[in-house]
């Protein structure tokens, strides 16, 4: 199990990386080949070590990917998660690019076959008569809140 | 939105949350919600000093533990055994131990581990007493406990309501027809449903990436859980519905169905939805 958390691109400064060895070994996947797609100034440095200048409270803006290889109850499974922070540490955006292919997602689906499995098809909310959307995104202050308190952590 | 009917929002515990009314909410009655929303922060908050969080990181003894402790506690108790341990309300340290600690060094730093074994906790209310430190996290379950709380209030006065804690939602009255969005892409929506009770989602994506980094990881391990993207829990209560939404991610519907009764649908990460025959919702399929 191995997560990587790598500021790719930033603001003013060379990007950091970070490395969080979790547990059971596993390689480390290059993610620099995301860069292309991040906002921010183009031929940032690859990475270097963690810049010294602690302390001086900002966060550093940039757009982070976080690649975590996982195990779920049927196997290893992995996903890639691409965030960008402004300099206030406010998340911008985040991607989740799930890895579809791993042979195992399979398998854990017979977990659930006793209900019904569809493909379904997203329809613009905006198209729709509804009052209220129950999803997980609108949870402002307290996703901000937790990344401050984790990835905003790694303010030079 | 209805042009008909108040709407009051304010923010608690984190989040945006909205009350829809047909008439307004009362002074006195907003009073009381805001008295509670900031008691239950106060209380549970993992980021507010003085919490009973604190005391149980600090050390192993005998804690009181909110008033309200009791549902959670028997919530986050039935879960973990039904997920073998998995989904556990000590997981907070098992971020901290994968570098994010207290001061937040993100250095590598070693494996992860494994969650205190939360049924090595003794519950004797209002005391928990506990074997070693950790850090308490109720978030798989606290936004929809409080969401509860407020509909008890807001109960008193008016038949018909909405409580929207910001997609965690509670509905009285006859049915509203909500939006599923879709996880991976909030303007989109994968199907409606037409709510009364209560309706908690749970996903990883770009609001839940925080909460999920709380409640996702697997206790046992300390290891993230994947393999599932996003769940919608349909129960009574919002307590329930929110906690199953989390519990989804590491047990079958089925094994949980064993003790709980909901209705569920789940994408998984090649973005299948799966769910209940009898879903009261139409999917976009």
């Amino acid at each position: 199990m191995k997560i990587t958390i790598r500021r790719i691109l930033a603001a003013s400064a060379a990007a950091a990386a970070l490395l969080i060895a979790a547990a059971c070994g596993g390689g480390s996947s290059d993610t620099a080949s995301t860069a292309t797609q991040a906002a921010g100034p183009t031929g940032a440095s690859a990475t270097t070590a963690a810049s010294a200048a602690a302390g001086d409270g900002h966060y550093k803006a940039g757009t982070y990917d976080v690649e975590g290889h996982y195990t779920n109850p049927a196997g290893p499974a992995k996903v890639d998660v691409q965030l960008t922070i402004d300099s206030a540490g406010t998340v911008e955006s985040v991607k989740v690019t799930p890895e579809p292919t791993n042979p195992n997602s399979r398998q854990f689906q017979t977990q659930f076959a006793g209900g019904i499995s569809s493909v379904v098809v997203g329809k613009k909310i905006d198209s729709l008569s509804v009052s209220k959307v129950a999803g997980s995104s609108l949870t402002g202050g307290g996703f901000n809140d937790a990344v401050k308190q984790i990835i905003g952590k790694a303010k030079a | 939105m209805p042009a008909a009917g108040a709407q009051w929002r304010f923010d608690g515990i984190g989040t945006e949350w909205q009350v829809d009314t047909a008439e307004p909410l009362g002074g006195e009655m907003r009073a009381q919600i805001t008295a509670l929303v900031e008691r239950y922060d106060g209380d549970w908050s993992r980021f507010r000093p003085g919490t009973v969080v604190d005391a149980l990181r600090a050390g192993p003894g005998r804690h009181r533990m909110p008033a309200d402790a009791g549902p959670l506690i028997d919530v986050y108790d039935r879960l973990y055994r039904l997920t073998d341990g998995a989904m556990s309300a000590a997981v907070g340290d098992g971020l901290e131990r994968l570098g994010y600690d207290a001061h937040y060094s993100l250095v590598p730093s070693g494996p992860a581990r494994p969650a205190p074994i939360w049924d090595e906790n003794r519950w004797d209310p209002p005391f928990l007493t506990t074997k070693e430190p950790f850090v308490l996290d109720v978030g798989a379950a606290g936004k929809g406990y409080l969401a509860d709380q407020i509909a008890d209030i807001v109960a008193r006065d008016h038949a018909e309501f909405t409580i929207d804690g910001s997609g965690d939602l509670v509905r009285k009255g006859p049915a509203v027809t909500v939006a599923l969005e879709h996880p991976l892409d909030p303007s989109l929506a994968i199907g409606t449903t037409e709510l009364t009770g209560a309706l908690c989602a749970s996903a990883i994506n770009r609001r839940a990436w925080g909460e999920g980094l709380h409640h996702l990881l697997d206790a046992r391990t300390g290891i993230p859980v994947h393999g599932v993207l996003a769940t919608w829990v349909w129960a009574s209560d919002a307590r329930t519905a929110d906690a199953l939404a989390t519990a989804l991610f590491f047990a079958p519907a089925e094994r949980l169905r064993s003790e709980f009764d909901f209705r569920y649908a789940l994408m998984t990460d090649d973005q299948r939805v799966h769910h209940d025959a009898d879903l009261p919702a139409e999917l976009f399929t």
